[in-house]
């Protein structure tokens, strides 16, 4: 045995403990320092940075050929822009297009765009960006592309006038349009789109590191009021308490869409970070499968909607965050009524009409989406139903990838329940082959009656004689509308309080000096 | 001793090729349709079928596992279906970061386990020596993502000394050490309790060999004793284990990345399998087993040079 060469080798590892151990407690000694500015952002008005938190993660920047908000609402807005857009209180408001005029029939909207305008790369906006942007929908495999499926023609007037022909009327072609399906894309673009993002927004793209962050720039020769902030920086967590602590120690400057319920109370408490409280799209709803013998009953599927109580739903899911729903509409939808009262939680109601409905023993299968939301009021409408005498077995699936197959697909289910995110979701309600089955040819001729409507009286009148329908019909029970809760460090302000299901704009955001 | 490593290297050749068909065809069966999870819950059938087509998704098992394996091992591991940019680069930034992450809990681990394990089987006898042995087990029976959030709790949210969360990179600096520091303590305390046991009982088992009284005798000090004849014969059993920890830490490391919110291997992983990016899936889990089977060669190769004994025996 040779002893020398072993205790080198020991006081090597030693020393290389004692070195890391060292420079630990050197990052430690430095990190106590208030004048480390690493994570800080700047706080002078003009050429501030923000950082914003996120949950939904895009996989890609290509919302064309990839579902789900995650993408369109970081860049519609921001970095892209259509003809018009959605305003935070869900009205429409001219954007690329200066005006617009609808032909008596319906069939025809005329838009004057905007002039002087240039995507970021400098290719210049005109009429023919937008032949090509509208003609391109066929082309779209994701984010529901037939909601504009209307769209016959476009047609160039001149350089600055447009007409978009349409084959039969739609009155919410005009909100499709605000949204992402509106969307202005230069042609020579449109190969990059997972990658790039070249649009003619406020913001210029800057990059994307894969579900991580996301970074904007302000765009100097933007054609409208410039961006309140000189660079956006968007950062994606997986975990609403992540993101919680994050804006407690400086990481971020505001979070959208927080879910970190339980930790509301205690930031509110918290003089540097405000809490805003809006609303989202998201309406709550759980389906009952019509295929199901008891649940094709009307009386049956009244009694469970008198069983749950509402009230402890949300209390469960949102911490009593957000707004109880008793129709398949939003706060923002122009067309909302409140039903919150038409179906009261009454136990006893529910047992009769189980009564006169002859049905006994009862037992369903209720399968709930993996999500923290979703499995707490499943637990709560679990209850409920026990005490009514139904039995009910939670089946906690994996979302979407498993839950959407199963339920959407298959379309296998008793009860099921999700957060319906996508803006105007009523409008599911007209396809009778949608997952809840809903198929009553009265809602149909009403949807197409809505859809034909030439001024918004007309419409909102009949989409709300429409939703009182589809209440009366019970085919699922809508439970709340999702909030959207804003968190931002002092001095953030502009941020957009209600989600309207569109781009998240952020131009307007600005940080105190 | 050239004979073991060539046997040693077959054996490996032969496991990664095991690994890769297990691999493929076991992740293959996941339920769930990557078209499907692409294009969102609005996506029609037709539009689902047209992806599944353009993505290959729909061609037999076999033709994808050739194209996959060979694919992988030339480096080029295909399009993320999720993503639609090549997966070998955000593979290997993924894996960086998560290399770095286990190294800093290896740190944490051995910079516990010896001195903690050492001293308790030392002072055996003596309260000290029972109270370090009491810290690790209470250690080991730490979760490592409960250690992480108390980490956050205190030395990020009320102390503020560190950020809760995010990853920078080496280049960074000191900001890359402040926002490794609490996730590798996270995964290598509890790493290091268990490591720590297994170095006390390593220590205690040479404390009673004939050549340490045989040293003793000859007149060392017991601290020389210790260091010179004890210790290198206590490391064989200690760096086994560590390599074996390593797995470990991998695993742990899915975990802490979740907490603390950085960009490795884990969260990376997880995102893929929500997204049902089965390419991304493969490769990644691929990736994983590749580097655990190259440790425990690495150890199997080491430990004849640690321990000579080792040598005459193959």
């Amino acid at each position: 045995m040779r002893p020398a060469p072993s205790s080198t080798a020991l006081t090597a590892v030693l020393a290389i403990g004692a070195l890391t151990l060292m420079t630990a407690c050197d990052a430690g000694a430095d990190d106590a320092s208030p004048a480390d500015g690493t994570d800080s952002d700047g706080v002078v008005a003009d050429d501030a940075s923000v950082s914003i938190g996120m949950f939904a993660v895009p996989a890609n920047l290509d919302f064309t050929t990839t579902g789900g908000a995650a993408i369109f609402e970081a860049l519609l807005y921001n970095v892209y822009e259509g003809l018009v857009r959605v305003d935070s209180q869900g009205e429409l408001q001219p954007l690329l297009a200066e005006s617009w005029e609808i032909s008596d029939d319906g069939l025809e909207y005329t838009f004057q765009l905007r002039e002087g305008v240039t995507f970021h790369d400098g290719t210049e906006f005109d009429a023919e960006i937008v032949k090509f942007s509208l003609e391109r929908l066929d082309e779209w495999s994701a984010n529901t592309p037939e909601d504009l499926s209307a769209i016959d023609s476009v047609e160039v007037v001149d350089d600055h006038e447009v007409t978009v022909v349409l084959s039969e009327p739609d009155y919410d072609a005009l909100f499709w349009l605000a949204g992402p399906l509106g969307t202005m894309f230069s042609p020579d673009s449109v190969d990059s789109l997972a990658t790039e993002a070249n649009g003619t927004g406020p913001f210029e793209f800057v990059t994307y590191e894969n579900a991580v962050r996301m970074e904007f720039a302000r765009h100097d020769e933007y054609w409208g009021e410039p961006a309140g902030t000189a660079t956006v920086e968007l950062v994606y967590y997986e975990d609403a308490s992540a993101a919680a602590n994050a804006i407690r120690t400086g990481g971020v400057d505001a979070i959208l869409r927080s879910e970190a319920y339980d930790q509301l109370e205690s930031l509110e408490a918290e003089d540097d970070v405000d809490v805003l409280v809006g609303s989202t799209q998201g309406v709550v709803v759980m389906s009952m499968n019509p295929d199901h013998e008891a649940l094709a009953q009307p009386a049956v599927r009244e009694a469970l909607q008198h069983a749950i109580d509402r009230e402890s739903v949300l209390a469960a899911a949102t911490a009593g965050y957000g707004e109880i729903l008793g129709g398949p509409t939003v706060p923002t939808d122009p067309y909302f009524v409140d039903f919150s009262t038409t179906y009261e939680h009454d136990p006893e109601l529910a047992r009769e009409k189980l009564d006169s409905a002859g049905v006994e023993d009862l037992s369903l299968t209720f399968t709930v989406p993996n999500r923290a939301y979703a499995e707490a009021s499943a637990q709560v409408i679990q209850d409920n139903l026990n005490e009514v005498g139904i039995e009910v077995t939670l089946q906690t699936q994996e979302f979407p990838a498993v839950w959407v197959e199963e339920n959407m697909v298959d379309q296998n289910f008793d009860l099921t329940l999700v957060n319906h995110v996508e803006p105007r979701n009523m409008a599911n309600y007209a396809h009778a082959d949608y997952y809840w089955g809903y198929d009553s040819p009265e809602a149909q001729n009403l949807f197409a009656e809505a859809a034909s409507a030439t001024d918004d009286d007309e419409y909102v009148a009949t989409m709300q004689e429409l939703t009182e329908q589809i209440v009366a019909d019970t085919p699922g029970v809508w439970l709340y509308n999702a909030p959207n809760v804003v968190l931002s460090t002092e001095g953030i302000s502009g941020l957009p309080e209600n989600d309207l299901g569109v781009g998240i704009d952020l131009s307007d955001v600005t940080v105190a000096e | 001793m050239l004979l073991h490593v060539i046997r040693r290297l077959g054996v490996f050749v032969l496991t990664v090729m095991v690994a890769s068909v297990v691999v493929f065809f076991l992740l293959g069966v996941l339920p769930g349709d990557p078209a499907r999870a692409q294009l969102g819950l609005q996506a029609s059938e037709e539009q689902v079928q047209a992806l599944r087509q353009q993505l290959g998704a729909d061609r037999p098992l076999p033709v994808r596992y050739l194209e996959w394996v060979t694919g992988f091992f030339s480096g080029d591991m295909g399009l993320s279906y999720a993503s639609r940019t090549p997966v070998a680069p955000q593979v290997l930034d993924a894996l960086q970061v998560s290399l770095l992450l286990v190294l800093g809990g290896i740190c944490v681990a051995v910079l516990i386990a010896l001195p903690l394990g050492i001293l308790s089987a030392v002072r055996h006898h003596r309260p000290d020596g029972a109270l370090f042995s009491g810290l690790s087990q209470l250690g080991i029976s730490v979760p490592n993502f409960l250690a992480g959030l108390l980490l956050i709790a205190v030395f990020a949210v009320a102390l503020g000394w560190l950020p809760s969360g995010g990853w920078s990179p080496p280049a960074a600096g000191v900001d890359f050490l402040r926002h490794l520091a609490l996730p590798a303590l996270a995964l290598g305390l509890v790493n290091g309790a268990i490591l720590a046991r297994y170095t006390r009982a390593a220590v205690l088992e040479v404390m009673r060999e004939d050549f340490m009284r045989t040293a003793r005798a000859k007149g060392l000090t017991p601290g020389r004793t210790l260091i010179r004849h004890g210790l290198r014969n206590a490391l064989v059993p200690v760096v086994t284990v560590t390599s074996i920890e390593f797995a470990n830490l991998i695993i742990g490391a899915v975990v802490i990345e979740t907490v603390f919110v950085i960009p490795g291997l884990g969260s990376t992983l997880i995102r893929a399998v929500a997204n049902r990016d089965l390419i991304m899936i493969q490769s990644i889990v691929m990736c994983v087993v590749i580097l655990v089977l190259v440790v425990n060669l690495l150890v199997d190769l080491v430990r004849p040079v640690i321990d000579p004994r080792l040598r005459s025996t193959r």
